[in-house]
């Protein structure tokens, strides 16, 4: 599904990334811890295409093709979703409208037969149940005074709707209370299947134990200093991230 | 070579000739005393503080012609019409009326909807006093509507009354060459109800002036729904100045709507005269090239109780500067007072430029007045996260653009005008982006 090689990247000249290497399956969730500041969210913008970032080095690839040469939109269309750790509000554009337009960029890329109005609603009525999200939601503008659990939902059920094949998030469960991680990993979950792979960014052990990764990495540094099973987290949330500054410094 | 104050006064002894016997005698006296008034103050200058931002050099080095005779010329306005307006309308060609291309009530009662031109010598005698006190004469401009209208539209809604169907009013300028100068007069009854729409617009590429002034006057508890779409092509320009009176309890809401033109100038004044009268003042206003588009607002509270609420909305692009001056003045009676003020503006382009100045003068001492403006870009953030959603960069600018000016749009509360409004600003910034390209 993705192959990251050796990947450097800068931000304003500044080295965020020094030489990621990772490989995520198909089917595969793939969690990346780390302490702040480690790179992890510019690993995940990276991969989204946002273009603050200056790529020195390295090399990406995504379903036999270079990720890099794609425009984020086209990245989009390909299967690849962001969900945002602070999700932008944008006043005067419904949700409703950006979710059509959404899906129907990503159907008309992959050859397929737009939704019609009803159609769409039909299933966006079906995607935002499986969120809990109120149907007033829908008819407000993105996340324009939405709480940030609501937000976070707002996310998933953009990432249910478009039915991505790789979806990263980022740090979709800071800001979150228990009530509503649990229905952000409940959506995760239904969205869970053999032909999709998952990028989970957490700063936290907590979301791991709503949704189970097959592998969790240990950024540390730009690097990735130690992979694992989903026990590593664990001894990650024992130790806390001071023995990760030991194991980088060793 | 003659100068250009001479070149219109000489127009005026021709005119005063041509028509003084079918005009009464009060009229030929005010026109008279505004050509004077013209004589002696000229157009506006940069000196001017009103109109420091706006260099009228293109206008007054031209020597516009203003029709003597009725003749209008022969123009196709199929493709002016909006297709899905059901309302009344009102043709003027150059300025001057056209019976043939307009919709006229016929015999609704209450209403009186006619022509300035059209009206007998005993019509004019009993027209309403914005025409027979003389109308505002505030610059070179209004001097000139004043001294040389001949035609305009006159709109008398009587007390109760509730037009049934919106009023266009479709001004077209299609002489090359050619300064229209029409003068308008609406006056609402007590408790009367109309919605009127004011549209501009030109064949294109004739470089035409349009000088249109519009004095309204609101009695008690009326209301009236005023819009002004500007659409003239970017060879023309447009002066046009609104001065609105509000009696007690009455309500004036405005929106001005501002696509096209090379230059266009708004002048709107509106005095809340009465106890708890209320006027909304909308605007949007997209530039691109070299347009040059300025929107002088006053609001004058002169009585207790009343609200005014202001929003204008700019988009500039490319090479286009746009002005917005609003000055809220509360005078001393005018306790309770509750003004909003608000100008925000888009650029998207490093070479647009926005002259924002709100002013506020008040001398009483128990009022909310408030006031912003902003000057922004199009926000990396909300683009970035918009095409990680699959929409196209282009589209997502586009669809931005939208958004910013959504809280105006949704002040149009009619669908056809506002879809023609929408279409043509998505032309609008479609054409741009492909000026863009050809440019680099």
């Amino acid at each position: 599904m993705l192959s990251i090689n050796n990947l450097h990247a800068n931000i304003e000249g500044k080295k965020i990334l020094n030489g990621i290497n990772l490989e995520v399956g198909t089917g595969e969730v793939h969690a990346i811890m780390g302490p702040n500041g480690s790179g992890k969210s510019t690993l995940a913008s990276v991969l989204a295409g946002r273009d603050n970032y200056e790529v020195t080095e390295g090399s990406i690839t995504y379903r036999d093709q270079d990720l890099m040469e794609m425009d984020p939109e086209i990245r989009a269309r390909e299967g690849v979703f962001l969900a945002f750790q602070y999700p932008v509000e944008i006043p005067g554009v419904t949700n409703m409208y950006l979710l059509k337009a959404a899906i129907n960029a990503v159907k008309k890329h992959r050859g397929l037969d737009e939704l019609d109005a009803r159609e769409f609603l039909k299933l966006i009525k079906e995607k935002a149940a499986m969120v809990e999200m109120k149907q007033e939601f829908l008819y407000r503008s993105v996340n324009e005074g939405f709480s940030g659990g609501e937000k976070k939902r707002n996310e998933i059920l953009q990432m249910a709707l478009l039915e991505p094949y790789l979806s990263i998030l980022d740090e979709t469960d800071s800001g979150l209370d228990i009530d509503a991680l649990k229905i952000v990993a409940k959506g995760v979950n239904l969205i869970r299947s053999q032909e999709r792979s998952m990028i989970l960014v957490t700063h936290y052990q907590r979301l791991l134990d709503y949704i189970v990764p097959d592998y969790v990495h240990v950024l540390a540094g730009g690097k990735i200093i130690r992979s694992g099973g989903k026990e590593l987290a664990l001894e990650l949330e024992e130790k806390g991230y001071g023995w990760i500054d030991e194991l980088a410094a060793a | 070579m003659t100068n250009i104050i001479d070149h219109y006064v000489d127009q005026h002894i021709a005119d005063t000739a041509h028509n003084s016997e079918v005009m009464p005698a009060w009229l030929v006296q005010q026109k008279q005393s505004a050509i004077e008034q013209f004589k002696s103050c000229g157009f506006p200058t940069l000196r001017d503080e009103d109109w420091r931002y706006t260099s009228l050099k293109s206008v007054v080095s031209k020597f516009f012609e203003v029709k003597v005779t009725e003749t209008t010329a022969s123009v196709d306005l199929e493709p002016f019409l909006l297709e899905d307006l059901d309302c009344y309308r009102l043709v003027f060609i150059d300025g001057r009326f056209s019976l043939q291309d307009s919709t006229m009530p016929q015999s609704v009662e209450g209403c009186d909807i006619s022509a300035l031109g059209s009206m007998s010598l005993i019509e004019l005698e009993q027209a309403p006093p914005a025409l027979t006190k003389g109308g505002t004469v505030s610059n070179g401009f209004s001097a000139l509507n004043v001294a040389f209208s001949k035609d305009g539209y006159v709109v008398q809604i009587a007390d109760q009354t509730q037009l049934d169907k919106p009023i266009e009013i479709l001004f077209v300028s299609a002489s090359d060459n050619v300064a229209a100068q029409p003068r308008s007069i609406v006056q609402m009854g007590r408790f009367a109800e109309a919605v009127l729409i004011e549209r501009h617009v030109s064949v294109q590429g004739l470089t035409a002036l349009s000088n249109s002034t519009c004095q309204i006057e609101l009695n008690e508890n009326s209301k009236l729904d005023f819009y002004l779409v500007e659409s003239m092509d970017s060879a023309a320009t447009q002066i046009h100045s609104l001065d609105a009176e509000l009696a007690k309890n009455s309500t004036l809401s405005c929106r001005t709507l501002t696509l096209g033109g090379g230059l266009v100038r708004n002048n709107l004044k509106v005095s809340l005269n009465g106890e708890g009268a209320h006027c909304d003042m909308f605007g949007l206003y997209n530039t691109a090239g070299k347009q040059h588009v300025d929107n002088h607002t006053n609001v004058i509270h002169a009585a207790p109780h009343c609200t005014s609420n202001e929003l204008y909305k700019g988009v500039l692009d490319q090479r286009s500067r746009a002005v917005f001056h609003g000055r809220i003045n509360v005078e001393q009676d005018a306790q309770k007072t509750d003004a909003i003020q608000t100008n925000n503006n888009l650029l998207l382009s490093a070479n647009a430029e926005i002259d924002t100045k709100p002013q506020l003068e008040i001398y009483a001492d128990d009022v909310k007045c408030a006031h912003g403006a902003t000057v922004g870009q199009i926000d990396e953030a909300s683009l970035f996260y918009l095409r990680t959603r699959g929409i196209a960069e282009a589209d997502a600018r586009s669809l931005l653009t939208f958004a910013f000016v959504n809280d105006v749009m949704e002040r149009v509360d009619i669908e056809a005008l506002k879809d023609s409004v929408s279409a043509e600003l998505a032309a609008k910034l479609i054409d741009e982006k492909v000026d863009l390209r050809s440019e680099a």
